[in-house]
């Protein structure tokens, strides 16, 4: 009884595993999605209204959810306090304190922080081609991973049922 | 405004190595008019009407270096130049507290009309100054019947017309003795008047007083006219010929104009295209002539339509 029980232990806990992966997966497709749609966002709101960078953060950080909000609030302080001699020295500091939570790849990572060392230096013009630039190589990052998950999600769940019986059978 | 505000207002835009150098001088900002930095040169300002170079007790003076430059635009642009491409295209950006920052550096030409400035190689911020009841000695004469007349201040830079012009703004939608307090539309092209700040004036420009900030003049004065039914319209600096129809229509629809121009007389006024037939169709029903000989803010002269002196003796505004 006990071992059917320790079987039946181990076989929930490594399909939950692979399961929680699964979600995992998709939880950063949709992370990714996100970053785009609040980029997206900034953009307009720089296209549209032309304000500054504190200007154009506040009023998204109103329409974003956490931590994106923190983020750009906390990006809105330092930028009118003026803490620093360059706009991109705050925007990679701020994504590595507020937005590392979001264990983004170091590729993601380093992309988006690459974007700060041009917002706000351009005439209109280039930095819309800048912004677009950015939001391409997003668009191809999202499509890799979306294009792996759906497999990788399959096999991460499969795996840990499978994982569970081979460790059973190794144990009894 | 308060000194501390309008230093801080100033320092926070300096990049830090100019920002100390300042600092060290205790200085009464409210009698600092100007700072320059020229990369490779002394930093230089203007205080107290005379210009100084900084370190002012030091030999060793403070040269202003290209990454101070740079993070002086940074500063002043709050990290967004592309924000202010209509404004650099003019060669000056207005900050908090309606300051001017002017600029000159590699102008970049498409279709022979400026578009943008690039490297950025000289900087002068002017201050702004705020001087409560600086147009009280001329309201008596620029008012009939309680009403303001059409007015145009004529003055060569530096001699005070926008401090002038912010003060009878401020005068005019109170009201006072000369005055009865109406609404006043005032048309900020470059913020400086109100010193806008989120679209809220900085400056005291009266109570019944509505600003558009940031506008086009010619535009503005319309859509003002439109929208507000302003009885005074206010505007700095007029100069191209769309103002000069704008102003005709403005006084065409009942507002009365205040308005500011580049001259330093009445004759040169007068030789001015498009402006000049205005004058010699006796539009504008008073003139105020400034000058800057001792200090900003003399009154040259005030002459009616005619040309006729109002006021014969030379006397400060401020």
């Amino acid at each position: 009884m006990q071992r059917v029980l320790g079987s039946l232990l181990i076989i929930t806990a490594t399909t939950c595993g692979g399961l929680l992966y699964a979600a995992e997966l998709k939880n950063y497709l949709e992370k990714l999605l996100y970053i785009r749609h609040v980029i997206y966002l900034i953009q307009g709101e720089m296209e549209y209204t032309n304000a500054p960078l504190s200007e154009v953060f506040g009023k998204i950080s109103m329409r974003v959810k956490e931590p994106y909000r923190t983020w750009l609030k906390a990006m809105v302080q330092e930028v009118e306090e003026r803490r620093e001699q360059g706009f991109a020295k705050i925007w990679n500091r701020s994504i590595d304190k507020y937005l590392c939570e979001l264990h983004l790849k170091s590729t993601h990572s380093i992309q988006l922080k690459e974007l700060g060392t041009f917002l706000g230096q351009l005439d209109k013009e280039s930095f819309r081609h800048t912004m677009q630039m950015y939001l391409n190589r997003l668009e191809l990052e999202i499509e890799k991973v979306r294009e792996g998950m759906a497999s990788k999600r399959r096999i991460s769940s499969w795996l840990g049922v499978m994982g569970g019986i081979f460790l059973v059978v190794v144990l009894l | 405004m308060d000194a501390e505000k309008r230093k801080s207002q100033i320092l926070q835009v300096l990049a830090k190595s100019v920002r100390k150098v300042l600092e060290d001088e205790r200085l009464d900002f409210t009698y600092l008019q100007e700072i320059r930095l020229r990369i490779g040169q002394p930093l230089r300002m203007i205080y107290r009407n005379e210009e100084k170079t900084l370190p002012v007790t030091k030999k060793e003076k403070c040269i202003v270096t290209k990454e101070e430059v740079r993070e002086t635009m940074e500063y002043i642009s709050h990290y967004s130049l592309y924000a202010y491409e209509n404004e650099l295209k003019q060669g000056f950006l207005t900050i908090e507290g309606g300051h001017r920052a002017g600029v000159t550096g590699k102008v970049i030409v498409e279709q022979g009309k400026v578009k943008n400035i690039q490297y950025i190689s000289s900087i002068n911020i002017r201050m702004s100054h705020e001087i409560l009841g600086c147009s009280e000695k001329i309201l008596p004469y620029i008012t009939k019947n309680r009403q303001v007349c059409h007015t145009l201040i004529i003055s060569p830079p530096r001699c005070g017309k926008t401090t002038l012009i912010r003060d009878l703004v401020r005068q005019i939608s109170d009201g006072n003795t000369y005055v009865k307090g109406c609404t006043v539309g005032v048309v900020d092209e470059r913020s400086e008047l109100g010193g806008c700040y989120l679209g809220v004036a900085q400056n005291h420009l009266g109570s019944r007083t509505d600003v558009l900030d940031c506008c086009p003049k010619a535009e503005g004065m319309i859509m003002l006219i439109r929208s507000m039914a302003p009885q005074v319209i206010a505007v700095d600096e007029i100069g191209t010929q769309e103002d000069i129809h704008a102003i005709e229509y403005a006084m065409q629809c009942g507002c009365k104009m205040i308005a500011s121009v580049h001259s330093t007389s009445m004759e040169e006024a007068k030789k001015k295209p498009i402006l000049g037939e205005l004058i010699r169709r006796k539009r504008f029903e008073r003139y105020v002539v400034l000058q800057n000989e001792e200090k900003p803010g003399e009154i040259q002269g005030i002459y009616d339509e005619r040309g006729s002196m109002l006021c014969k003796e030379c006397w400060e505004a401020f």
